[in-house]
């Protein structure tokens, strides 16, 4: 504790000049530039805001929402059995920690909840053509200025009318930056994501969603294993019963 | 008019707490109830996306009754909050609040757990 409070007074210290600064650049070596560095720890923390609050549906999605409530609950609900909910919601996701993990080349993002996984892959590092579709999409970035622009498509449909679904046409585009903030006096930086969602399918007009993560070096990402409580009811379906392996004696001498 | 009730309830419920165990509504429970049990914990299922727990409980004319706590917080939610494995391990003496099952009364949310030194760890209150 004591430790994280001198490193907070260092950090306030060393940038007592440029808090006034919106967008607080960490340098960091990346292709012979310096770009805000977003490595660490985080946690969901410092709002959000959508616009539009309701979603603009096309008259043939209103259809299918119509529909899809006469039959499905909020009970019927994917991750319960440890679907993905996927990009963009992953962005406002659920109250666990983020680690971000960033080189010159790319960034990785591994999110506690649900144990999800996503790559970002720099522009000007040859990226990867997209060969699968799937729930994080394929995601390319490059830099403008001080903030990290990801285009996120190659998305697999998310057909839940009620949790803001998306087709393959989805394409998402995100504007990543560091903001300090005073937390309780110290000065703490947040990570802030203007994620605009555009799927003409299905929105009349692109969805704007700003979120926000803390940094929270004093966490852990710790495991999360969703599909334990399905294992189970398999077992009991199967009437399995595993063994206890807590309860073999400790070994003598 | 009942199901905008509980639409609301889920939304409240996805902005307290538990947002992200908020897999789905817990318009299943009557969470209206605060059911307070003490006893030994028999089995925990610390884990996620909700642990679960069994208490046994002694009634006042000596017969032993088994509570099913079938869902509560997610287990990396309720550690991260200082609850740590062995205070609810199997042996332990617990409080534990609960919301029964709407459809079956035998079964309960974990809303709260309290330690015998007081320390209470509230999923939802």
């Amino acid at each position: 504790m004591i430790r994280l409070v001198v490193t907070g007074i260092a950090i306030a210290m060393a940038f007592a000049t440029a808090i006034s600064i919106p967008n607080l650049a960490l340098a960091q070596s990346s292709g012979g530039g310096t770009h805000p560095d977003f490595s660490g720890l985080w946690f969901p923390g410092g709002g959000r805001s959508q616009t539009p609050q309701q979603a603009p549906y096309t008259d043939a999605a209103k259809a299918l929402l119509a529909d899809y409530e006469k039959s499905f609950t909020l009970d019927d609900d994917p991750g319960r059995y440890c679907i993905w909910p996927g990009m963009p919601r992953a962005v406002w996701g659920a109250p666990f920690t983020v680690e971000i993990q960033q080189r010159p080349q790319d960034l990785t993002i591994f999110w506690e909840g649900y144990g999800m996984y996503r790559k970002i892959y720099m522009a000007d590092h040859n990226p990867p053509e997209p060969i699968l579709p799937s729930a994080m999409g394929h995601s390319v970035a490059h830099w403008e200025g001080d903030a990290l622009v990801v285009e996120t498509t190659s998305l697999k449909p998310y057909p839940y009318m009620t949790r803001m679904a998306t087709s393959s046409d989805a394409h998402v585009v995100e504007r990543l930056h560091l903001e300090q903030r005073d937390v309780n006096g110290q000065p703490t930086k947040f990570l802030v994501n203007e994620v605009v969602l555009t799927d003409p399918k299905v929105y009349k007009e692109p969805i704007r969603i700003m979120a926000t993560l803390q940094l929270r070096p004093d966490l852990q990402l710790l495991e999360y294993t969703c599909s334990d409580t399905l294992w189970d009811e398999y077992l009991n379906e199967r009437g399995l019963t595993l063994p206890d392996m807590d309860a073999l004696p400790d070994p003598e001498g | 008019m009942r199901r905008r009730l509980l639409g609301a309830l889920a939304a409240a419920l996805t902005t307290m707490a538990l947002p992200a165990a908020a897999h789905h509504s817990f318009a299943i429970y009557d969470m209206s109830q605060n059911i307070e049990f003490e006893g030994v914990v028999e089995t925990t299922k610390l884990r996620n996306p909700h642990m679960a727990l069994t208490l046994v409980q002694t009634n006042p004319d000596g017969t032993k009754q088994t509570i099913n706590f079938v869902e509560g917080a997610p287990a990396n939610m309720i550690v991260r909050m200082g609850l740590k494995p062995e205070d609810i391990a199997p042996g332990q003496t617990i409080k534990a609040i609960g919301a029964p099952r709407r459809d079956d009364p035998n079964a309960y949310f974990l809303k709260a757990i309290i330690l015998p030194d007081g320390r209470r760890f509230s999923v939802i209150n």
